[in-house]
């Protein structure tokens, strides 16, 4: 794996921001919806049958974004290597900032909660928001797994762009 | 004499099936020398786009041999083929085909990233040389939608020129340009093939860019003609 690449695909992201900040929300509310549906309802799978439709419609929309890149990086040289690392950077960076959203969250409401009512355990309309330590992680288990066949279709796809696409789309 | 850099035998390329079979090559034999400015001189739609995409490997051509620098690329798998044309190729295009959310300097780096050969100093030397060669390192901060069409395809050229490859094809490289900026365009093009003896390939309508190369091809309807 060529870690430059990656870095720098991360970095590119990054400057997608409308998508990337409302695929960060998106997740955001996802880690939170599952977390808690493992949480309630341990044996029930749709939890993360939610988590892999969301994974892979994302997937597929960061290939269809990312046609144009793909196509032009393809006519100076990059590889189907190369390219599949663009689509992996963002699908990682987007899940991985939203779990540190949720992390994050989480701490500063168990913070404020035990600051201003000397409680530790968060009750009302925090709890609805607020995911335990345990359970974050288990999420953060379960929603890398759902987004495997995904990204691999994702990748995929990338690899299936061919070069002439961005100049016919010109 | 020196050696064909590129070669071109027999070379046909239809688009379509059936009755809507459009043949946009028609039997090319071609030889392009080491060193040498050729511009391919004809009409829009008589095939010289295809010329250049079938000679870059971007196109595979329907029958014929296309050898670039001794290699066929027509045996080279599109898998293989990205290297070959890092290793051998730059491209300048009419519509610059820069990516939007990277800076000019990212934009011509972006070329050397895949290369684990170079380290990361290397790469940033090699880009800050080639921005000054093309008198753009005042603007390599700024992104392909703060630059004007003359600066966008300056950058184009230095994508192109930062792994020094031997061959520069250019389809229409003026093409979105006012003629005084598109002049200073030929003759950043012209430099470079006198003082890097790069090899290139210019494809164009214009009467006037074509006095810039040292040869021209006449193109008609798929078939190639020498014409000085």
């Amino acid at each position: 794996m060529n870690f430059r690449v990656f870095f720098k695909s991360v970095k590119f992201a990054y400057r997608a921001r409308m998508r990337v900040f409302a695929f960060i929300l998106i997740y955001a509310i996802l880690y939170i919806i599952v977390a808690r549906g493992l949480t309630t309802s341990p044996g029930d799978l749709s939890y993360i049958g939610l988590a892999f439709i969301v994974a892979t419609i994302y997937a597929i929309l960061v290939s269809q974004f990312r046609r144009r890149d793909i196509s032009i990086f393809k006519c100076i040289g990059w590889d189907n290597s190369n390219v599949m690392l663009l689509v992996v950077g963002e699908v990682i960076l987007v899940s991985f900032t939203a779990f540190l959203l949720v992390f994050q969250v989480s701490v500063e409401i168990l913070g404020l909660t035990a600051y201003f009512l000397g409680v530790t355990s968060v009750t009302g309309i925090w709890s609805l928001i607020y995911v335990d330590l345990i359970s974050m992680f288990v999420t953060l288990f379960w929603i890398i797994v759902a987004q495997i066949p995904g990204l691999l279709l994702s990748m995929w796809r990338a690899t299936q762009v061919p070069p002439m696409r961005a100049l016919r789309e010109e | 004499m020196a050696k064909p850099i590129i070669q071109l035998e027999e070379v046909n390329k239809e688009f379509g099936k059936g009755k809507n079979t459009v043949a946009a090559l028609k039997d090319v034999n071609l030889e392009i020398e080491a060193g040498d400015f050729v511009a391919v001189l004809g009409p829009s739609g008589c095939g010289k786009s295809t010329l250049l995409h079938v000679m870059s490997g971007l196109e595979a051509p329907s029958s014929g041999r296309v050898l670039v620098d001794a290699v066929d690329v027509t045996l080279i798998s599109e898998r293989d083929m990205p290297k070959v044309r890092a290793q051998k190729i730059g491209f300048v295009f009419q519509s610059f085909l820069l990516v939007e959310n990277l800076t000019a300097y990212e934009n011509i780096e972006s070329v050397l990233w895949p290369r684990n050969d170079l380290t990361k100093q290397e790469q940033e030397n090699r880009t800050l040389a080639v921005l000054r060669e093309v008198d753009m390192l005042e603007r390599r901060d700024h992104f392909p939608k703060q630059l004007s069409g003359g600066e966008q395809q300056r950058v184009a050229i230095g994508r192109a020129l930062v792994n020094d490859p031997p061959i520069l094809f250019c389809d229409e490289p003026t093409g979105n340009l006012d003629s005084k900026t598109g002049e200073n365009i030929l003759k950043i093009i012209a430099q470079l093939n006198r003082e890097r003896r790069m090899t290139v390939v210019l494809v164009t309508h214009n009467h006037d860019i074509a006095k810039f190369a040292r040869h021209t091809l006449n193109m008609k309807d798929g078939v190639l003609r020498r014409a000085g």
